[in-house]
């Protein structure tokens, strides 16, 4: 397995030292890697002295260790990712699927030190913001609600920013659109930096919508909430097992519990663990191959009846008519 | 009203946020930030909001509803930008006078523009109807550059040599960028960060259709004079003017344009990216598209002798040739609308 020992920034300093360490080479705003199966697009843009981007989209023919270790704390990491095969987060020894069918949406402090592994055989299509904290901070103070607690937010004695979320549909046709188009050249920078700026822009309201949870957070906790996401993804067929298994299994307190894995997911464990399933739901609805039936039983629901009314909830239309949307 | 009454305003963007000041001037406008323009309520609601996207690209979005008739004149300059125009509104209004369709009141135009800084403009904004539009203004060399990736380099810079090319064409909105505005015009003010961060983004993804849609653009290299484009446009409005009519023809278009025939028709292929002709017919048929879903008619024979076509059958085969579905398809028949 290739170990990758680095850094990130909104300056771009880390960039030659991450590329011979993947076995490349800097030209220009790209990372060239010789002899990949499929030479993917290492992409890096400085959009502004606030922003930088890193856009990847490979296939790995290679088992790929990441370690991130950041040596600036200046400023957070925002990742969008749509990987196909196997990668996996790995913070403090707990590891945590990433890509399509998990979480593809992290926000990371850059004070967090974080792993990630992409097994041989995934491709990747992941966009990494670096946006400085400062700058950050001064989106936010427009927003009222954000305006009184901002200081708390980005004092990091008060506060650790790190989330794990879901894409919104924008965010998929957002990267969608830059994944279809050419990767050279001065308009594929104009529509980097475009689809940057309106993932940025619903991001905010994604977060302005969520209730704020100031919280500092230690690596260990993060840990324990990201395990508990994963058994909950990984019994997602099962029933909700309830909040004083989950709390004891994360070695919390109920409240404490419940608490942070609001504020790391955006979600309570229960709405989280029925978005989820909901999102299994309709995937194995598109697939064509189940009825609503054997889709309920499937994945634990009452009945279909129940499926139907919570998906209308969910996605403001029935199965059904979902599916001659399609 | 008499010509007295009307207040004229003259200025000229600038890459930079500077060219407000001549509103703060002249209208007595209240400018934000350097970025953000309210205008003084007895003359409009409303305002716009300016900003600096990406080196060589500035956005001005404007909602604006007017109360009195302005003049806004564009002023030609020797500057070095380019400016892409947007008017997101309902490109074909129809006027409802009792229950049926008046047929002076079809009025079509075409929404988008794009235009070098150095030809003049005038609008005058509706009185009492929100005006809601956004112009991108592109510095020439990085809009080159832009280009450059979709032609050969020999077409590139015959296109760009403003001795011997002017750049300029009016067209409706394509299907995506009016999809981007109309998301934007949802939006309820102009204020926050993540509607700047969404108009700076909506601003870049309208620069990458422009530049993909113009790629398939025919090159037609002509230099413009500013009487060359009246003229033009004068004779597509006034088609636009007299849809429910039959084609105008050429002679009488050419004259209208005072230029031989053959001008006529080179011009206006490069200026509204079809011939007259086709321009006439496809205009006909989207405005018989607006008038299928306006749920104003009873049926299909109806509305093709409303556009002034003396077949039915052939506006339904037309129709079909162009947009994929039968007229029948798309109508929205007055009967079950008033059920």
């Amino acid at each position: 397995m290739r170990e990758v020992i680095h850094q990130y920034g909104v300056e771009l300093d880390w960039v030659a030292d991450i590329a011979p360490k993947l076995g490349g080479y800097v030209e220009g705003n790209y990372i060239i890697v010789p002899g990949e199966e499929r030479p993917g697009t290492r992409f890096i843009l400085q959009i502004n002295e606030n922003i930088t981007v890193f856009v990847i989209n490979v296939s790995y023919n290679e088992d790929v260790i990441y370690k991130l270790r950041n040596t600036r704390d200046d400023f957070v990491g925002v990742y969008f990712n749509l990987t196909e095969g196997d990668a996996v987060h790995v913070l403090n020894n707990m590891p945590r699927m990433a890509g399509r069918w998990a979480c593809n949406l992290a926000v990371f402090d850059a004070g967090l030190n974080g792993e990630y592994i992409v097994k041989s055989g995934s491709t990747t299509f992941k966009l990494a913001i670096f946006i400085k904290k400062t700058a950050l901070k001064s989106y936010f103070a427009k927003d009222e609600h954000y305006a009184q607690v901002l200081d708390s937010v980005f004092d990091p004695a008060q506060n650790t920013i790190v989330k794990y979320d879901r894409m919104s549909n924008q965010a998929w046709w957002l990267m969608n659109e830059l994944r279809h188009t050419k990767a050279t050249g001065p308009l594929y920078e104009a529509v980097v930096t475009g689809t940057v700026y309106g993932l940025l822009s619903d991001y905010l309201d994604q977060m302005i919508n969520q209730e704020i949870i100031i919280e500092q957070v230690i690596q260990e906790d993060v840990a324990c909430i990201i395990r508990s996401q994963a058994y909950l993804i990984d019994h997602i067929a099962e029933a909700f097992a309830g909040i004083s298994t989950l709390a004891a299994h994360a070695h919390m307190s109920e409240t404490k519990y419940k608490k942070l894995f609001k504020k790391i997911t955006g979600f309570s464990p229960n709405a989280f663990f029925l978005t989820n399933k909901l999102s299994f739901a309709k995937e194995a609805l598109e697939t064509g191959n189940f009825t609503i039936g054997e889709i309920a039983a499937q994945f634990n629901f009452t009945d279909a009846s129940h499926l139907i009314e919570q998906f209308r909830t969910a996605y403001g239309i029935t199965p059904k008519e979902y599916l001659t949307l399609l | 009203m008499t010509g007295e009454n009307i207040r004229s305003l003259n200025y000229y963007y600038t890459l930079g946020p500077d060219w407000q000041h001549q509103i703060v001037k002249s209208l007595g406008a209240q400018l934000i930030d350097n970025k953000l323009l309210i205008i003084p309520e007895d003359i409009a609601s409303g305002g716009s909001i300016f900003l600096e996207v990406a080196p060589g690209l500035s956005v001005h979005l404007l909602d604006m509803t007017f109360h009195v008739p302005v003049a806004i004149t564009r002023l030609p300059k020797d500057h070095n930008y380019y400016m892409i125009y947007y008017n997101i509104g309902d490109e074909i209004s129809t006027h409802i006078l009792g229950d049926t369709v008046h047929k002076v009141g079809y009025h079509s135009k075409l929404g988008m523009g794009f235009m070098d800084c150095g030809v003049k403009g005038v609008i005058m904004p509706p009185v009492g109807e929100r005006t809601y539009s956004l112009r991108l203004l592109v510095d020439k060399t990085y809009y080159k550059s832009l280009a450059a990736t979709n032609r050969t380099a020999e077409v590139t810079d015959l296109l760009f040599d403003e001795s011997k090319n002017t750049l300029f064409f009016y067209s409706h909105i394509d299907s995506r960028s009016k999809v981007l505005l109309n998301e934007l015009k949802r939006e309820h003010h102009f204020s926050g960060s993540s509607f700047e961060l969404k108009l700076k983004h909506i601003a870049l993804y309208l620069l990458n259709y422009v530049v993909e849609r113009t790629a398939r653009f025919e090159p037609i290299i002509n230099k413009l004079s500013q009487q060359d484009i009246d003229n033009i446009l004068k004779t597509s409005q006034y088609m636009l003017d007299h849809l429910l009519s039959e084609f105008p023809g050429l002679p009488a278009m050419a004259e209208m344009a005072e230029m031989s025939g053959t001008k006529y028709k080179v011009l206006f292929k490069k200026i509204l990216k079809e011939s007259p002709n086709h321009f006439f017919s496809n205009e006909k048929l989207l405005l018989g598209q607006r008038l299928l879903q306006s749920g104003d008619f009873y049926n299909v024979k109806d509305i093709a002798y409303e556009l002034g076509y003396n077949n039915p059958g052939y506006f339904t085969k037309l129709y079909k040739r162009t947009f994929g579905a039968t007229p029948a398809d798309v109508l929205v028949s007055k009967k079950m609308r008033d059920f």
